[in-house]
């Protein structure tokens, strides 16, 4: 209670900086770490590039374009390069690449170049979102399971085996086929099912050798709870290698929901998947050469290779940062 | 040993119960509920709707209908399709069943191998450009788009080499004119198939035991596979229906070219990274000073001890391999269980659907019990 | 009396991104029929080097620059690796450190090394090679019955004398005996170290024990070694190396070492590391860290001369009495 700044406690409490200004500190110079870690791996670093080049192409290129030079409302008022509704009718769709549409128009005269950065947004939202709740409910599930032991520990291991092993392709086309599936919908039973695998197996572990470090005995001493040192020792401790599994999920949503829309289960209006299954069910894949309509699937397809295996590479860069191991010396 | 088999298969069993209680409250909260899923078809009577209420006791409280719903499942009684009605759902899938375990596990074997001795051999000669060329091609097979992959094999085996046939499991113009069934004459391939495998799993216990020289030993291990095959191949050649045989041979090839590199990428990998590490270790090291020849040291001691973690990285990529199987059999029109899939599901036959996606289920449960015990025969460290 | 080996002027370097490690730098010694030599020395000062240069299990980075390394007359540094390996382990055979890991894992521990004999005796039979097998195991103190169980079942003490068996399997003139106890516990060691020099003598084999642990070579060896820095810097029979220490680091070596009997004295270290053999010092390389290094000791590396009967040191100051030396140093 007194002003005396000559007390003990109150001068050792000036010196000190506030303990959120040193987290932060400290964050940031363990990320200027692991980005140093991280650059040395080549294959990182080309995910992240080409993880860069789509997603600058979906969320800045495009809107840019859509505003300006796709919304024209000039002599060609009937051509909109509306990815979903434009239909181009001057041509003879679909039409092979040319100055008006530089990858040429899927069968209805839409223009693919649209169509593919349409979606390119979307497809990242939707990894995203599947991955953040997989790992979401992974590290909950992991860490608690890890903390608690016993038969909570043993249940949640028996569930995770299991869903390890499910065939999860058919459990979603089963699924979408029984109920409608946007993509929101996908994403949040994308999340819960892988949520409960894999993940949750590997974070138990790592939490179990964080929970046996000396200083998690301390807190709990201290007085902690045990949500609080969950939430604020375990987690935070754990978190690389969520952040790494992460990127391994945002892999297998992309991949899940094209091949979903490729199979026309989904209920959504534009996917790259769902270009390959327009040209497809139109009869130009199958059958002919398939490289007289190239521009229908390849795009599409690639875009989906690509950004798929761009995540799964920045995954294994980040696996060097994450699992000192596997460092190079 | 026996007492590891006993409690794996214990445990794969309780699985597959786990398994399919997850399936019937999955399929329950799908809009509906399992009993929508089970009667909606139109085609139903008012007596065969009866029929499927009481023997899944549709109209009981939840757990009655989920302990019913599993009775029935485990009596392989799975509702009647609504596609193919009247035929039961179990008929349909035991037809298709076999094809796909014939798809799958030839190219498991093929993909298993061909990424064992690539990565074996990568690892131990570690030449730049090979190294870097493989790994390329590795990372494509790995992350391309599976369609993509089969429109181009599509392409490049149909209609620019013009070689194999693009779809189905045979040649409807050839076989119009006999009486023949095709599941049975498939059948009998696959006998073919398991025989010769006994064969080789016999003559190399027979050989274990009987000599201790190991040029003894692969005499009589590819004497006897061979005389197996070449017995098995004439066998059909004089008989009627060999040329029927070879159609289905003929149709199998691109599915399991197109399964097999789906999956060798991560084989290899995996093998190439664990050789590497294998090498590192000191009983290498004891078995170059014993003096043994490279190739020894390299096949015996190294790979021997690197395959294991090859075999555990399989279990775990089951799921997506068989996912790339269900894939590859749409495109194909390959009809097995993968097709059955998707099929039904596009023609909302809910019955078969789930019926399919319970057997999928079970087909991977046992594939990871078979790999266990393969894996238990492999590492003596574990069968205590 | 003819050497079993004789290594002279033994250069051998590591290519490493940083530039040229000189692991070992003009190695000379020789061994003779029944003799058992100690090699002793810090880690990292190149006794492995040396051991592997023997066997010719160098890694793909390693090169021998120059010098011979002749076994029963025959320099084996040029011969091919199918020429090598007829010698290795018929010739030469060696113990490695840490038994645990020398056994492959996924063999029956009794097939290695029935592997081993039927490599270099391929008309043996395989029951003549069981029995040779069951013989070898009574010699080290195995149970014969135990040959058919997998390494894993075996204890760590087992799993070392499993190993020498092995390297006893072919009858080799010489063994490499790499650190064979450290992994080991006291006691077991102490045992394992008396039946090694047993079956030494009584099979009048060569043996070459490499330790950092001087107790250790104390009991076994009847010539010693010092090596520091990639260089043998003294060499001479066990005796004279206790009682009359010469070069400063032997010295240090033995101060270091507790007796038991006797007054109780301070222990001596020796301060600081050895040398980074990247940039070898073109001086002596013991000068840092030498209590009586003087100016001509960083001009130029000391010669290797025998300064008595059998007694060679490397050194511009050798030590003659140990009374002296103690005053000095301690």
């Amino acid at each position: 209670m007194t002003n005396n700044p000559n007390t003990t406690v109150e001068m050792a409490e000036a010196k000190l900086e506030s303990p959120t200004l040193i987290r932060m500190k400290l964050m940031w110079r363990s990320f200027k770490e692991n980005w140093k870690i991280f650059s040395q791996s080549k294959i990182g670093m080309i995910g992240l590039y080409i993880v860069i080049i789509f997603a600058v192409a979906g969320f800045i290129v495009y809107p840019i374009l859509a505003a300006t030079v796709w919304k024209t409302t000039s002599l060609n008022a009937m051509v909109s390069y509306n990815p979903v509704t434009g239909y181009d009718f001057l041509q003879n769709n679909p039409a092979p690449p040319s100055w008006a549409h530089l990858l040429g128009t899927d069968p209805l005269g839409r223009d693919i170049l649209a169509q593919l950065l349409y979606s390119t947004p979307r497809e990242f939202m939707l990894g995203i979102v599947a991955a953040l709740i997989t790992v979401i409910i992974g590290t909950l599930i992991g860490t608690v399971a890890a903390y608690f032991g016993g038969a909570l520990d043993t249940f949640f291991m028996r569930v995770a085996d299991i869903v390890l092993l499910f065939p999860f392709i058919p459990f979603l086309i089963v699924i979408s086929g029984m109920m409608q599936v946007d993509l929101l919908t996908l994403a949040l039973i994308i999340g819960l099912l892988s949520g409960f695998g894999g993940i949750t197996i590997v974070l138990r572990s790592q939490a179990l050798i964080v929970k046996s470090r000396p200083f998690i005995e301390s807190a709990k001493i201290s007085g902690a709870s045990d949500s609080y040192i969950i939430v604020n020792h375990i987690i935070p401790n754990v978190m690389p290698l969520s952040f790494l599994y992460m990127m391994f999920n945002v892999t297998g949503a992309i991949f899940s929901e094209a091949v979903l829309s490729f199979f026309g289960l989904l209920n959504i209006k534009m996917s790259w998947g769902l270009m390959i299954y327009t040209a497809d069910t139109a009869g130009y894949i199958i059958g002919s050469n398939i490289w007289n309509y190239w521009w229908l699937w390849l795009p599409a397809g690639a875009s989906i290779t690509l950004l798929c295996g761009a995540f799964y590479f920045i995954g294994r860069g980040l696996d060097e940062v994450v699992n000192p191991r596997l460092r190079k010396r | 040993m026996l007492k590891y088999i006993g409690n794996r298969i214990l445990q794969i069993a309780i699985l597959l119960v786990i398994y399919v209680a997850i399936v019937f409250f999955l399929l329950h909260a799908m809009p509906g509920g399992i009993k929508t899923l089970l009667i909606s078809n139109p085609k139903l009577t008012p007596q065969a709707q009866e029929a499927i209420i009481r023997a899944f006791g549709l109209n009981q409280p939840l757990w009655l209908q989920f302990v019913d719903y599993m009775k029935n499942v485990f009596t392989l009684n799975l509702g009647i399709s609504f596609s193919y009605y009247p035929t039961p759902v179990w008929n349909i899938i035991a037809e298709r069943l076999p094809r796909t375990v014939l798809l799958f596990t030839v190219a498991t074997l093929i993909a298993f191998f061909v990424g064992f001795a690539s990565g074996k051999s990568l690892a131990w000669n570690r030449g730049k450009t090979t190294e870097y060329i493989s790994t390329i091609v590795g990372i494509i097979t790995y992350t391309i788009f599976t369609p993509l992959l089969i429109f181009v094999m599509i392409w490049f085996f149909g209609s620019f080499l013009g070689i194999f046939p693009l779809n189905q499991f045979l040649n409807p113009d050839l076989w119009i004119h006999t009486r023949l069934n095709a599941q049975v004459i498939f059948l009998y391939i696959l006998l073919t198939m398991l025989i010769i495998g006994m064969v080789m799993l016999v003559s190399y216990l027979v050989a274990l035991r009987f000599s201790h020289k190991v040029r003894t030993r692969r005499l009589i291990f590819y004497l006897s596979t061979i005389i197996a095959v070449v017995f098995s191949v004439f066998f059909w050649w004089v008989s009627p229906v060999g040329i029927y045989a070879a159609d289905i041979l003929w149709h199998m090839v691109l599915p399991v070219m197109t399964v097999t590199i789906i999956s060798y990428a991560g084989n290899m990998l995996v093998m190439r990274d664990s050789m590497l590490e294998t090498i590192k270790e000191d009983f290498i090291t004891t078995a170059r000073a014993k003096g043994l020849p490279d190739k020894v040291v390299r096949d015996k001691h190294a790979a021997r001890t690197a395959m294991l973690p090859v075999v555990t990285n399989f279990v775990l990529s089951l799921g997506f391999v068989v996912s790339g199987g269900v894939i590859t059999e749409s495109l194909f029109s390959w009809p097995g269980m993968g097709m059955t899939l998707l099929d039904s599901t596009l023609a909302k036959d809910y019955p078969l659907a789930a019926g399919a996606l319970i057997f999928t289920g079970i087909f991977v449960l046992f594939a990871h019990l078979a790999i266990d015990i393969i894996y238990a025969f492999l590492d003596p460290r574990i069968r205590y | 009396m003819k050497a079993v080996l004789e290594i002279k002027n033994l250069k051998m370097y590591y290519d490493t991104q940083a530039g040229q490690v000189k692991a070992a730098d003009d190695i000379s010694f020789s061994l003779y029929e029944g003799e058992s030599m100690g090699l002793v020395g810090e880690s990292g000062c190149g006794k492995t080097s040396v051991s592997m240069s023997i066997m010719r299990l160098l890694p793909e980075n390693a090169r021998i620059i120059s010098g011979n390394i002749f076994f029963g007359g025959k320099d084996i540094v040029k011969l091919s690796n199918e020429e090598m390996n007829k010698i290795r382990w018929a010739g030469i055979s060696m113990i490695f450190q840490a038994a645990m890991n020398s056994l492959n894992p996924v063999y029956r521990v009794g097939d290695q090394i029935i592997e081993a004999i039927t490599t270099h005796e391929p008309d043996i039979t395989f029951e003549e090679a069981r029995q040779r097998v069951a013989s070898l195991y009574k010699l080290v103190g195995l149970d014969p019955e135990r040959m058919d169980n997998y390494p894993h079942e075996y204890s760590g003490g087992m799993k070392q004398r499993a190993v020498i068996a092995m390297s006893l399997a072919c009858n080799p003139k010489l063994i490499i005996a790499d650190e064979p106890t450290t992994a080991l516990d006291v006691i077991v060691q102490d045992t394992i170290l008396r039946e090694l020099e047993k079956i030494q003598k009584k099979l009048n084999m060569s043996m070459i024990y490499i330790s950092h642990d001087i107790a250790v070579i104390a009991e076994v060896a009847s010539k010693i070694a010092i090596m520091y820095a990639g260089k043998i810097v003294e060499m001479s029979d066990s005796v004279t190396i206790f009682k009359r220490p010469a070069h400063p680091y032997t010295v240090g070596l033995m101060s270091s070492f507790p007796s038991i009997r006797g007054a109780k004295k301070e222990l001596v270290t020796i301060p600081g590391e050895p040398p980074n053999l990247l940039n070898a010092p073109d001086h002596c390389r013991f000068a840092p860290r030498c209590p009586f290094a003087t100016d001509e000791c960083w001009k130029k590396e000391p010669s290797y001369e025998e300064i008595e009967d059998n007694h060679f040191v490397a050194c511009f100051h050798p030590q003659n009495l140990k009374k002296q030396v103690r005053a000095n140093v301690g």
